[in-house]
């Protein structure tokens, strides 16, 4: 998701929730002073993270051919990342890629990273893996067990990734398509890449089954993490499926309940998209009546930028001649 | 598949070249430029769609700092396009749901939609630009001391750097297991997934044993699962900081409340 579709109040909230759960997974694996169970597998997590980390963005850029298309994709890793490290290891791994591809390539924005984190990291690890890959691996699970655990925690994974990325593109006010059509838009297109995701995983995990069968095989299961996870994903399901209920049986669902949240009654933009609602609250909250978009406005502006950028130019010609 | 994994070295590669230059951007604390650059793009973002010249004045922004640390406009404006394709992608409904007629060029009528599908190309475009200048002015290093000294914990510090040092090797390695593959294939360019599954898991399996290595050699020379701050290499917050900061913020604050485009065009006979 890049910075173009979010904007500030959407980044803050997402970015609050993501920073929480990063704060719960440093905490979980913060080397403790006082205890002696097992120090090795606690000091020893920071080099495995480090180096695994660096481990998916390798493979992430390593196409594999997708069947049948003749096109290529790659993976995003969550799942595996959570099969070998655990989940919190994982969601700090994965955000480490993620913030460093953001760092170092500029590669999804800066301000949308509490929201790419949350999409690809936190859904993936915190709730596809616990839920889904969890409950239906087996030490001894057979290839097909395994191809179909990832298979559905991937394209679990991708969906509620989808539908975040709709739910956060909708409430930023960026798209003039109403969240239901938006939503059937994005849905099909990520569980095809889900389906790819899962695919991949279950290939890299069956070799690695095949070459060292104790990499998978020591994860301790967290009975709390279950616990709670699973009311979170509820709760998420429950708000998810309101959603896309409401705007599909009715095109300003979602419009009705920010009202209904907002307790702001009348709003006074076209009733039937779910955008004019946001940019009506937009407005609200700005310091000045919008104008839109003259053309004087742009033809000024652009001359104020070829001038501009003129003028750096003769800065730089000056500088090398210094 | 050799192209992007020698793409990303070369690019990490010009990202250190260009971090080592000392201009007055370079010379600038971490903190005070990413701050900066947090300023730009919650101002730039919060402008409406509909006021896509407001939001094509923000483009000064990644073209004056370019200039003030001697990079060049050119190849950042080159390298932010490939934001195009991803924004386009979502932006183009706005064409075909938003019809009203926003303003004439001529004998041409720009709709709302095409308005707000530009100002969304436009948002990405000039968003990526500044967080490349921000990278190539700092560095990676530079960025993450910033970061740990504006309070992101230890823990994860430490596993960006870490990712970061093992980057270069793993990607050595990758391009090693892609070339060995690519000089048995007969030029067929993507993997079948059987072929790249266990391509990865051979990486995946190098890996971990790499990780089992590094924390014996790490235990041999005292690690207690805390690595020591990088001390030696900090910069000093400085009056030109403050200036810096303080200067842009007051600039963008004061362009994201006036709207000062449309607001001189009023004055316009």
């Amino acid at each position: 998701m890049s910075d173009a579709l979010v904007s500030p109040t959407v980044a803050a909230v997402a970015g609050a929730a993501s920073l929480l759960l990063l704060g719960t997974a440093i905490r979980k694996l913060r080397p403790r002073a006082g205890m002696h169970a097992d120090p090795a597998a606690n000091e020893r997590i920071v080099p495995l993270m480090g180096v695994t980390g660096a481990f998916v963005f390798a493979a992430q850029m390593i196409n594999f051919a997708v069947p049948g298309t003749g096109s290529s994709g790659h993976i995003v890793g969550g799942i595996l990342l959570a099969a070998v490290l655990g989940p919190w290891a994982a969601l700090l791994t994965l955000a480490s890629v993620i913030v460093l591809q953001c760092l170092l390539f500029a590669d999804g924005g800066f301000l949308a990273l509490g929201c790419n984190l949350f999409n690809m990291a936190v859904l993936s690890c915190l709730v596809a893996y616990p839920l889904v890959f969890r409950p239906l691996m087996r030490p001894d699970a057979s290839p097909a067990r395994i191809f179909t655990a990832s298979l559905l925690a991937s394209v679990v994974g991708l969906q509620l990734g989808a539908l975040a990325v709709t739910v956060e593109t909708e409430a930023s006010g960026i798209t003039a398509l109403p969240f239901g059509r938006f939503l059937l838009f994005m849905l099909p297109i990520h569980l095809a890449i889900g389906i790819g995701e899962g695919l991949a995983t279950g290939a890299v995990l069956c070799a690695v089954r095949r070459y060292r069968p104790e990499l998978l095989a020591g994860q301790p299961a967290d009975k709390g993490l279950r616990k709670s996870l699973t009311v979170i994903a509820l709760a998420a399901l429950l708000v998810g499926g309101s959603f896309s209920w409401l705007a599909s049986s009715q095109p300003d669902g979602l419009e009705w309940s920010i009202e209904r949240t907002a307790g702001v009654a009348e709003i006074e933009a076209a009733p039937d998209e779910a955008h004019r609602a946001a940019t009506a609250l937009q407005e609200r909250t700005a310091a000045l009546p919008d104008y839109g978009t003259s053309t004087a406005g742009l033809v000024g502006c652009g001359i104020l930028l070829l001038a501009a950028w003129g003028g750096t130019r003769l800065v730089r010609i000056r500088r090398r001649q210094a | 598949m050799k192209n992007r994994l020698q793409y990303a070295l070369y690019a990490l590669d010009a990202l250190e070249n260009s971090a080592r230059a000392a201009t007055p951007l370079h010379r600038l604390d971490a903190r005070s430029k990413l701050l900066t650059t947090v300023v730009f793009l919650t101002t730039m973002l919060s402008v409406p769609l509909a006021q896509l010249s407001e939001i094509l004045l923000y483009a000064l922004f990644p073209l004056l700092t370019a200039s003030m640390g001697g990079l060049r406009y050119d190849t950042i404006f080159r390298r932010s396009l490939y934001v195009v394709p991803f924004a386009a992608l979502i932006g183009m409904f706005n064409i075909f749901c938003d019809r009203e007629p926003a303003l004439r060029l001529g004998a041409l009528v720009v709709s709302e939609g095409w308005i707000a599908f530009l100002a969304i190309l436009l948002r990405g475009l000039l968003s990526v630009q500044a967080l490349l200048v921000l990278i190539g002015s700092t560095g990676f290093f530079g960025l993450c001391r910033g970061l740990q000294r504006l309070g992101v914990p230890h823990l994860f510090t430490v596993q960006l750097l870490f990712v970061y040092r093992y980057l270069y090797v793993l990607l050595d390695e990758a391009l090693r297991l892609s070339w060995a593959r690519e000089a048995r294939s007969f030029g067929r360019r993507a993997l079948p997934l059987p072929v790249w599954g266990t391509l990865v898991a051979q990486l995946l399996v190098r890996t971990c044993d790499r990780a089992e290595r590094i924390h014996r050699a790490m235990l041999a020379r005292g690690f207690t699962g805390r690595l020591p701050d990088c001390g030696s290499m900090r910069t000093r917050w400085g009056r030109a900081d403050t200036l810096f900061l303080a200067g842009w913020s007051a600039a963008l604050l004061l362009a994201r409340l006036t709207g000062p485009v449309e607001t001189l065009t009023r004055l316009l006979p």
